[in-house]
């Protein structure tokens, strides 16, 4: 049976040891990216949803992090089921950037500023695309010398280059032109005019917007299946950060990638994203379509994290602010964490940890407000009051 | 409420204020080569009117680098401006005969009116005015800065930070200084526990607060907030924000909020002011402006805010990135990236090379080099007559081509254009206490309509 998933992550658990003890960022996470959808990971400051995003490359520095348990699962097309976690480091190289690859927050620090934006982009190409390079210059990349393959992948150092392009004039310059072409061609596919004199500047001699073209250019340059954009427009201003999420939006429809989006704004997930799953202190909280959420939130963090969300029409002072805030993650008691924030706390809520409980067909809700069959321990009468109910019962 | 000088009228208010501002300037000079040469000037804040009313909030908003934070360290006297006047607080009719003599000479001033102006200028003008009332001008004017990781002292306690200004300007200590301190982190929200902690031991929020309560610790009237929340998450932002609107209930506060967040102002300011390269580009009470702006560029950021609901609407979008502010656009200085430029928008010289540069690189190429007799007239030689007619047939049927003094001619390799030269764009009451520096909208009364070829012209800058 053919499996129309791309990416599962299943049961993710990641903890970062320290001095006080092991930080619970991520725990039991679970969900799936299919081909071609945009999934929005949302949740405030500290909630995991980065090391989540970091976790799919295993990015994550080991120590001090630790994946404790759980498993990432990527189906590669021909290939089968790869699990990213317990994948050798070879395996996983070849993953980043080609199958999976991640544009950062603040485009000003991702890139190099001692490399022109052009070197930068051909060592994408040199990495995963050596070969092509080769052909493209005319070469047949089976029977390429040793040094041509060198200069072809980026890794000759200067010296050898130097010697290439005195002894093998005819072909140096083929070379270099394929890479330039290849390099321009991914640049101008992402609406930066004039590709070639960008190619030539440096990062700090462009603008945020446009650095972030060009880290999307190196993001997409070899097609990836699914894109990890981690709050690709904070950084940005809103007359920017339109056209860059337009820009995502729009390459994503023309190469059927998925795109994985982490961000703390609700805002762009409603318009940009087909699903969401909101994280509140390293679990998810609440997944669904993005629109049907947002307009008809259950869990109570969801519900807070709306109403907090400055609106002309609220009136002057009266925004719903969730009371306190994110609580400690260092080795957390077994219970629920937004507890301490809600205003529908009960008895229940702090003996266990929540599960994900499935309140429609595509809509999971971790609250003990649903699923009264999922905790047997619990007393029916230690629950907290059901949504439906609730909100005048209590004031 | 327009003046007799007929120029704008966003300095006068028919409140008090709390302070006036009159064509405020903020160049900073830009110095090159081995001796410092100043080679031109950075224009953060160029020609800013702006008056805040009492017990007010006003919203400033605009992209990053627009002059915003500038201004506000302006106002807080933390920057000395480089041109205009700073005015403290005036009465309604102050603030009239500030803008009646302001332009006039004093020789020429009746003997009242001379009065009526050294008066003004002792008691009221930053700079000019008496030591001590200058003191009492900083004890009255606060600021809240953005980051609060790097506003607050890390190496001081809580008790050291928020009670230093009344150190410095009430001589308090001891217990004293103790109860009030507790008093004021009561106010905002934390309590005597938090007395002795340094600043890494709060979260984001509750550091926000601390800088909130040294704010108001000498009990201002004015509170300058320069993006107070942008580093916080909505919840806690949400708190923030409802603890700034009780505060400003509870103590009769006047606000100036920074801020890029559409959303926040939309919020809290009952004026605001959107400000583009170093100016304010529109002025008026914030639902209006949201509901209707008067200026493209209000527009543009109105629309490109994502918001829960409902669509955007995309087709109002700016070409291209922010100019240099060291030699901004003649005219309004939007024309270049606006989606209804028209030729009276104030097109030179620049913006032919920038926007050919943008459209057309390869023909950009050919270009050998530029004569410019002025801003608006020049001389572009080319290597041949063919790329000259290339770069002819470039511009033809664009805004540029309709903006020329005379049809550009070809003469051997060289192209000759010559603008009209417009004057630079001013704020203009357009409706009753709504005012826009858009030329075009200056002429309607109302925002121009979007034009299908003009939006084309707009994409393709992209």
């Amino acid at each position: 049976m053919s499996q129309d998933w791309l990416l599962k992550v299943e049961n993710l658990s990641v903890r970062f040891q320290s001095r006080g003890g092991d930080a619970h960022a991520v725990e039991g996470v679970s969900f799936e990216i299919q081909r071609g959808e945009t999934l929005a990971l949302v949740g405030e400051t500290g909630c995991g949803k980065s090391v989540t995003a970091r976790s799919i490359l295993r990015l994550v520095p080991e120590p001090p992090g630790k994946y404790v348990a759980g498993s990432i699962k990527l189906n590669v097309e021909g290939k089968g089921v790869v699990d990213i976690l317990s994948a050798s480091t070879k395996e996983v190289m070849a993953i980043r950037g080609e199958r999976i690859s991640m544009i950062f927050q603040d485009p000003g620090k991702a890139l190099n500023p001692s490399l022109t934006v052009g070197s930068q982009l051909a060592e994408v190409f040199g990495q995963h695309r050596g070969e092509m390079i080769l052909e493209s210059a005319g070469i047949d990349p089976s029977k390429a010398s040793r040094a041509e393959k060198r200069v072809a992948k980026q890794r000759a150092s200067f010296v050898q280059l130097r010697f290439f392009h005195l002894t093998r004039r005819s072909k140096a310059a083929a070379l270099q032109k394929s890479i330039d072409d290849a390099v321009a061609r991914s640049l101008a596919d992402t609406g930066i005019p004039n590709p070639r004199k960008i190619m030539k500047s440096y990062p700090h001699e462009l603008s945020g917007g446009m650095k972030q073209r060009v880290m999307i250019a190196q993001a997409l340059a070899c097609d990836p299946d699914l894109l990890i954009a981690d709050e690709p427009t904070t950084a940005l201003d809103v007359t920017i950060q339109a056209r860059i999420l337009e820009l995502i939006q729009d390459m994503q429809k023309r190469r059927g990638m998925a795109v994985l989006y982490i961000t703390h704004d609700l805002s762009i997930v409603r318009e940009f994203a087909d699903r969401i799953a909101v994280m509140y202190a390293g679990h998810i909280v609440e997944t669904g379509p993005a629109q049907e959420v947002l307009a008809n939130p259950q869990h109570p963090y969801t519900t807070g994290l709306l109403g907090a969300i400055p609106h002309r029409r609220t009136p002057r002072g009266q925004l719903a602010a969730i009371p306190g805030s994110v609580p400690h993650l260092i080795d957390p008691p077994d219970q629920c964490h937004f507890a301490s924030r809600c205003q529908w706390a009960a008895e229940a809520c702090r003996g266990h940890v929540p599960q994900l409980h499935t309140i429609q067909p595509n809509r999971k809700v971790a609250c003990f407000r649903f699923g009264e069959s999922e905790s047997p321990s619990v007393a029916k009468a230690d629950m907290p009051i059901p949504a439906e109910i609730s909100g005048e019962a209590r004031r | 409420m327009t003046t007799a000088s007929g120029s704008s009228s966003l300095h006068t208010v028919d409140t008090d204020s709390v302070v006036t501002l009159n064509d405020v300037k903020v160049h900073y000079p830009v110095k090159e080569g081995a001796l410092q040469r100043v080679t031109g000037h950075v224009k953060a804040v160029d020609g800013v009117d702006l008056s805040i009313a009492r017990g007010k909030t006003l919203g400033l908003v605009g992209e990053s680098g627009c002059g915003k934070t500038t201004l506000g360290r302006v106002i807080s006297g933390l920057v000395a401006p480089t041109g205009g006047d700073i005015w403290m607080d005036l009465s309604a009719q102050q603030q009239l005969d500030v803008n009646r003599l302001r332009g006039v000479n004093e020789g020429e001033m009746t003997a009242q009116d001379r009065r009526i102006w050294k008066d003004l200028t002792l008691n009221s003008r930053l700079g000019s005015m008496s030591g001590e009332k200058q003191r009492q001008y900083r004890r009255n004017c606060q600021v809240v800065f953005q980051d609060a990781f790097s506003s607050l002292n890390p190496r001081q306690l809580v008790r050291d930070i928020v009670g230093r200004p009344l150190r410095v300007h009430e001589q308090t200590s001891g217990a004293e200084l103790d109860k009030k301190v507790i008093e004021l982190l009561e106010r905002v929200g934390l309590g005597a526990e938090h007395l002795l902690r340094f600043p890494h031991q709060f979260s984001g929020g509750q550091r926000q607060r601390i800088s909130i309560a040294r704010a108001l610790a000498l009990n201002p009237e004015f509170v300058i907030l320069d993006e107070p929340t942008s580093a916080l998450d909505v919840s806690v932002q949400a708190q923030i924000l409802n603890l700034l609107v009780e505060l400003q209930a509870e103590m009769g506060l006047t606000y100036l909020f920074i801020t890029h967040d559409l959303g926040v102002v939309q919020h809290m300011a009952d004026h605001i002011a959107v400000m583009y390269l170093g100016q304010i580009v529109e002025y008026g009470p914030t639902d209006q402006v949201f509901d209707n702006p008067l200026h493209p560029y209000s527009r543009v950021l109105r629309d490109s805010n994502p918001s829960l609901e409902g669509d955007r609407n995309r087709d109002w979008e700016l070409s291209g990135t922010v100019p240099n502010p060291i030699e901004p656009p003649h005219g309004c200085r939007l024309h270049p990236r606006c989606p209804v430029a028209a030729a009276g928008c104030g097109w030179s010289v620049s913006d032919v090379m920038n926007t050919t540069e943008e459209n057309s690189p390869v023909i950009f190429e050919t270009i050998k080099t530029v004569d410019r007799s002025d801003d608006y007239n020049a001389q572009i030689n080319f290597e041949n007559e063919g790329d000259a007619q290339g770069f002819l047939s470039q511009l033809n049927g664009s805004v540029i081509n309709e903006a020329m003094h005379r049809p550009p001619e070809v003469r051997g390799a060289s192209v000759r254009v010559s603008f009209n030269e417009v004057s630079d764009a001013s704020l203009e009451q357009i409706q009753d206490g709504r005012l826009s520096s858009c030329i075009r909208t200056q002429e309607r009364g109302t925002l121009p309509d979007l034009n299908k070829s003009q939006q084309d012209n707009g994409k393709e800058g992209q």
